[in-house]
């Protein structure tokens, strides 16, 4: 075997241990709530705590709201650009990778001083607000992954000669929307909504300065204050992230049948 | 009154004009191509009929009735576009079931129709079938089926065969000749492949920088072009350097030799440079050929073509290529050798710029 592909195995070997061993130690530290034997008791724990329950249940319903609320921002957007506004692509992209560079603390500290309960759009003023205002932030922070997912699937298709074919046979504009675009970008619709799940999923700083009762924040409490559930907690939290991965690779697989070009 | 009528259509993007002042009449059933090269404006007036492009200037009547204020989606015309554009996630069934869904039809009506069209494109055992799953040419006449499913009154094809193999593009033309004269309808072909124009159409219209250059059957643009321009672009074409000797007689000089044109040299004199087209098939060496007209020059190069032999003479300085057919017993003229071209006085054309 040559030096070179020795080197690049031993590398690989150098990657995968610093990734998966603090894993493997989580994971390990995680079944030994019981003294002496391995056991599922912090996983018991977690499942049965109240407050988990309900901040999953919140997280996952203002991971829906994002997404939903998101592509409906997202996809239109994206298929004028490419349609109609061509030029206005570069300016686009640069709003929508924003959230990169903008610290998630200096965007709701910006949403506080620009929608708290004495201004004039007071969405803080009340929780339904303040949940309406943490979707909106959870959908900025997705930006950049939502809208580059669906742009690579609309690239994939001839979205203009697709539009005109639907126009020339009599369809009107929510009709080519919703019936010949957005089915065929699908794969970059649930592509951004897996990313955005697991953003939404694990995100501590805009759910905590709003102070609503996220898997985030929850995360933080626990780690805080237990011993074993919290790396039962960050194994749930990997787990999530996977699941979210492997159903993106599934998709994306899926995706590889649809175009039909000549 | 005309089906399709365009009357002074001028198109501009921003300070060009890409189409300049564009008169055309289309009878009910023809079958007419546009034909020119790349940006000679032929797709976007095939655009601005479809209601694509508005028309700068000009106005579109389709039966009687200006389109200009209509949208796309209310003209019912039907177009097949040079990229397929099948809808994906939709069978085939559902693709060609399209236009009539949107219409409203009746589920019954949907389904027969869908049959009957998919059986005259003989595909109505892929129904099941995604664009995906099927080859480049049966997408074609899978979208040919789509657009005529609603019963258009004007259908539009925007160079539907050039991104398909040459063997299938043959068939596909023919096929979609057949169906045009089967059902009847106003058709609009787009094409820069003078062959495909030539061998399908009713009527074609050479366009050049935003004009038509000469509107005639495929046999007049072919004999009797109008201009230089289609005389270049249609077929294979010498353009011979000629001086007016008598213009009252008709004839020219080209070189060391005088010839007489059947067509009147109108408002020309004596001494004034002209052109003259003369095919590569039209004249013949061999001294029992028909003709009235004999050039005499010197053999450049001879090439074997298998069917033809192409050979090469100048004439007056000018380059003249000529073909003759093959057989077993034909000799390749050798360069340097002195060679009498003989055919009619009516082959020979004056060409106006």
């Amino acid at each position: 075997m040559k030096t070179s592909k020795i080197l690049a195995w031993v590398a690989l070997a150098i990657g995968l241990i610093y990734f998966f061993l603090p894993l493997i130690g989580t994971l390990e530290f995680s079944l030994r709530m019981r003294r002496g034997a391995y056991s599922m008791d912090a996983y018991q724990s977690v499942f049965s705590d109240v407050q988990f329950q309900q901040t999953f249940g919140f997280s996952m319903l203002m991971a829906l709201l994002t997404i939903i609320f998101g592509m409906l921002l997202v996809v239109p957007t994206a298929y004028w650009v490419r349609l109609r506004l061509p030029q206005m692509r570069p300016v686009i992209e640069f709003i929508t990778l924003m959230p990169l560079v903008i610290p998630a603390i200096v965007i709701v500290f910006g949403y506080l001083r620009l929608y708290n309960s004495s201004s004039w759009i007071p969405f803080t003023g009340s929780t339904q607000g303040t949940n309406v205002l943490l979707v909106f932030s959870y959908i900025t922070l997705s930006l950049p992954y939502m809208y580059r997912s669906v742009d690579t699937a609309m690239r994939a298709i001839d979205v203009r000669t697709l539009t005109e074919a639907a126009e020339i046979l009599g369809a009107k504009w929510p009709t080519i929307l919703f019936r010949c675009i957005f089915p065929n970008v699908m794969s970059g619709v649930l592509s951004g909504a897996f990313i955005t799940f697991a953003i939404v999923m694990g995100e501590f700083t805009m759910a905590a300065l709003l102070n609503r009762p996220a898997f985030g924040p929850y995360l933080q409490l626990i780690g805080a204050n237990r011993a074993y559930e919290p790396a039962a907690l960050a194994v749930i939290a990997f787990a999530i992230t996977w699941l979210s991965m492997g159903l993106l690779q599934l998709v994306s697989r899926f995706s590889k049948l649809a175009p039909s070009r000549p | 009154m005309s089906f399709l009528v365009l009357q002074n259509i001028k198109k501009s993007f921003g300070q060009t004009q890409v189409v300049k002042d564009f008169n055309m009449s289309i009878e009910k059933g023809e079958f007419v191509s546009f034909l020119g090269p790349s940006g000679c404006g032929k797709t976007t007036v095939l655009r601005m009929i479809a209601g694509f492009e508005t028309p700068s200037d000009g106005a579109i009547v389709v039966n009687g009735k200006n389109q200009n204020k209509l949208k796309t989606n209310q003209r019912n015309i039907g177009m097949v576009f040079q990229a397929y554009a099948l809808f994906p996630n939709m069978t085939v069934f559902d693709n060609v079931a399209f236009g009539l869904k949107i219409a409203g039809k009746p589920k019954e009506e949907i389904g027969a129709r869908v049959k009957e069209m998919l059986k005259l494109i003989s595909l109505d055992h892929l129904a099941e079938r995604y664009p995906y799953q099927m080859s480049g040419g049966q997408q074609q006449r899978v979208a040919l089926a789509r657009a005529l499913a609603p019963k258009p009154q004007v259908l539009l094809l925007d160079e539907p065969l050039s991104a398909l193999d040459a063997k299938i593009r043959v068939s596909l033309r023919e096929e979609i000749r057949q169906i045009q004269r089967q059902l009847g309808i106003t058709t609009v072909f787009v094409t820069h492949d003078q062959e495909e124009a030539l061998s399908i159409s009713d009527r074609i219209v050479v366009m050049n920088a935003g004009r038509a250059d000469q509107i005639g059957t495929p046999s007049e643009i072919y004999n009797r072009p109008a201009t230089r321009f289609v005389a270049s672009f249609v077929g294979t074409l010498n353009i011979i350097d000629a001086t007016v000797v008598d213009p009252a007689a008709n004839s020219v000089k080209m070189g060391d030799n005088l010839v007489t044109l059947r067509e009147p040299i109108g408002g020309l004199k004596a001494g004034d440079k002209v052109s003259i087209a003369l095919r590569p098939e039209a004249g013949s060496t061999l001294a029992t050929a028909a003709g009235d007209t004999v050039l005499t020059g010197t053999v450049i190069s001879s090439h074997f073509l298998g069917s033809v032999i192409r050979t090469k003479l100048d004439i007056g300085g000018n380059p003249i290529s000529f073909d003759m057919f093959n057989s077993p017993d034909v000799v390749l003229p050798q360069a340097g050798e002195t060679l009498s071209l003989r055919f009619m006085a009516s082959d020979l054309l004056l060409v106006r710029e």
